[in-house]
């Protein structure tokens, strides 16, 4: 059994049974206690029905309003190969902050459609989200297909519509899905319902999927927080990705000097590495010009070092941006002046309603897909490939927005 | 056919809460309960029928009697139909002994200080309750099907339940499920009511002072119980009917 956590979320419109499948996931992987599910099993046969997953996530959100639950906001349960969680997604507003914050990370999203209603308004909204915060790990779950019998032409139709909307916005699904989260249809076991569907279940879906990649095994980014002159010159900061050995070259950014490693330092050890996730001080063979907010790297691998950045932005003041104001941009530890040149699109993040196109202001809880352009080059990443370098915050006095980078402008 | 849903405790709150939009319909509210001293289910439910306040009458015949009461139909505002089928009423025509028992288990219950004990009182009384809850389901299911001019059922199930498992919200949820789904199996236009709501107290609930109605054709704003013998009859003559059309 491997270690690694695969974090996801369920998204689709709200009737489109989002709790059944989650509760039918849960039943099935056998991460329920068995005195609940037997409880909520007798309550549905007295009032003569069968067990209704949908109430199992009734009886966790009890809990966590009881504070049985330490973690408020994630699910879990395991496969033969692995654990994960369900981030839970109280709403739009906090899923879509919590994913550009960094607060929680959804690696992969389940899109769940009724069969019989097919693709709504807010489906294409929630998979909007998805295509917005770069999640490419996607699957399509294609619900209550006993209420239409099971029937293949049905689930093509909404197959068909489904994808070609999702291709437009640059989603290629995985898999496409049909299932029965009441019945437990093709979720964790196959069944004889649908002789049709030849391919996997949604479990093995997902253990399909790749977790995010180790960062130590990334190409290595190491942003200098300061340059400390004792009797000698140590360059501290962070490894956010990759791993710096004593004896290393490196490659300074944005001036591109190279020296190398003379000796990592760690106050009172003796240690001649530093992996992603250290804070730690190198000492170099040449004495370079480095400074706060540069970025260490020895791979050919570069970062993309410009001025054009095109990004998401979630606006979290109650001051609204309007366009010509100069804002402060914060990545790792680059600090630098920027102005939004294009706001192409705002949403609102609740309803998720587009609220204009290339327009001119963004109000609080909006999010904002811009083109944004600093005064001087930074060194950034898109956020899929490193998230340290990839995510950053905007600033009057204090923070105003977070937002994630889409697209490398150099 | 006119046809009124009539929930013992179901609670404005939970209505909303649990998304319930057959139960709510287009117009919804709360009742007006403050005249009377208490919100007693018999009481209420008397007072109903009969369009006028009857606290003091029924809580003259003593706390044992006053489960016995049994109004009679030309008492009550039912008459002005010509066939009315009314379905286990408080006051009127309900199952004594279903009822009784329900008492009975639960004084039992909290006489009781053994845990194990509790716990089996608990399961019989709910499944008595369940049991009793399908039968009337079922009743009502069929004499919306019937040749009646007037139905009312009355489901006692929120209330008898609620007593002893108001702090589990998941069964509470069920339940409010389950009469959602009764409402939305009625065709054309009907009345919910409630006698009163209830209110949590550690696991257990209470009655709350205030009941519950909704319409698909009328804002009733703030109705007493005792109003709603005036509103049917006006239903009945097709003046309210008629006026909500006419907007």
């Amino acid at each position: 059994m491997n270690n690694e956590t695969l974090k996801f979320v369920i998204v689709g419109h709200v009737d489109h049974g989002k709790s059944t499948l989650i509760g039918r996931l849960l039943y099935d992987t056998g991460s329920l206690p068995e005195e609940k599910i037997e409880e909520i099993k007798e309550i549905c046969e007295s009032l003569g029905k069968d067990i209704e997953f949908g109430y199992v996530m009734d009886h966790l959100e009890e809990e966590r309003d009881q504070g049985i639950t330490i973690d408020t906001a994630q699910t879990f349960f395991k496969t033969e190969k692995r654990d994960y969680v369900i981030i839970d997604a109280p709403g739009h507003v906090e899923f879509i902050k919590n994913m550009i914050s960094g607060a929680s990370q959804a690696e992969a999203a389940v899109l769940i459609v009724d069969a019989q209603e097919g693709v709504k308004e807010q489906t294409k909204r929630h998979a909007y989200i998805l295509s917005m915060l770069g999640l490419s790990q996607v699957i399509v779950v294609i619900n209550k297909m006993d209420i239409i019998k099971y029937d293949k032409n049905r689930f093509e139709i909404v197959k068909k519509d489904l994808l070609d909307f999702l291709s437009n916005i640059n989603i290629q699904p995985s898999y496409v899905i049909p299932i029965s989260a009441k019945n437990g249809d093709f979720i964790a076991n196959k069944t004889a319902s649908m002789e049709w569907y030849l391919g996997c279940t949604l479990l093995e879906a997902l253990d399909t999927f790749e977790t995010k990649e180790s960062a130590v095994a990334k190409p290595t980014r190491f942003v200098v927080q300061d340059v400390y002159s004792l009797d000698k010159r140590i360059v501290v900061g962070s490894v956010v990705s990759g791993i710096l050995r004593k004896g290393d070259r490196i490659k300074v950014l944005p001036s591109g000097e190279e020296t190398n490693i003379k000796s990592i330092e760690e106050f009172l050890k003796d240690v001649t590495e530093a992996e992603a996730g250290k804070s730690t001080g190198i000492v170099t063979e040449d004495k370079l010009f480095i400074d706060r907010g540069n970025v260490i790297i020895k791979d050919n691998d570069m970062p993309v070092i410009t001025t054009k950045i095109k990004a998401n932005i979630f606006w979290m003041d109650k001051i609204p941006f309007n366009k010509g104001e100069v804002l402060n941009f914060r990545c790792a530890t680059q600090e630098i002046s920027c102005s939004i040149e294009k706001i192409f699109r705002v949403i609102n993040s609740s309803t998720l309603e587009i609220i204009a196109e290339d327009g001119v202001e963004i109000k609080n809880r909006e999010v904002a897909n811009v083109l944004i352009k600093t005064d001087r080059p930074v060194i950034v990443e898109n956020f899929n490939k490193i998230e340290e370098l990839g995510r950053f915050v905007l600033g009057r006095e204090d923070t105003v927005a977070g937002g994630i980078i889409t697209e490398l402008m150099p | 056919m006119i046809i009124v849903l009539a929930i013992d405790a179901l609670e404005y709150n939970l209505v909303i809460e649990f998304n319930c939009n057959n139960l709510k319909q287009k117009f919804y509210g709360k009742t007006n309960i403050t005249e009377f001293s208490e919100p007693r289910t018999m009481v209420l439910w008397s007072s109903f029928m009969s369009g006028r306040n009857m606290e003091n009458e029924i809580i003259s015949k003593g706390d044992k009697e006053m489960w016995n009461t049994q109004i009679n139909l030309g008492d009550t505002f039912f008459k002005s139909f010509k066939n009315p089928k009314i379905i286990d009423l408080p006051g009127f025509n309900y199952y004594k002994e279903q009822h009784k028992m329900e008492r009975i288990m639960l004084k039992k219950y909290f006489d009781t200080q053994n845990e194990t004990e509790k716990k089996e009182i608990k399961i019989e009384y709910n499944n008595h309750a369940f049991e009793h809850h399908r039968k009337v389901k079922r009743e009502f299911i069929e004499a919306l099907n019937g040749p009646y001019d007037f139905v009312l059922g009355y489901f006692s199930i929120a209330d008898v339940i609620g007593h002893l498992n108001f702090g589990n919200r998941t069964m509470m949820k069920m339940i409010y499920r389950d009469l959602d789904e009764i409402a939305s199996g009625i065709k054309g236009n009907f009345i919910v009511l409630s006698d009163h709501g209830m209110e949590k107290v550690g696991i257990f609930g209470d009655h709350s002072n205030y009941g519950f109605w909704s319409t698909g054709f009328k804002d009733l704003d703030n109705p007493k119980i005792t109003d709603f013998a005036d509103i049917i009859k006006e239903i009945k003559e097709g003046r309210t009917w008629k006026k909500n059309m006419e907007q």
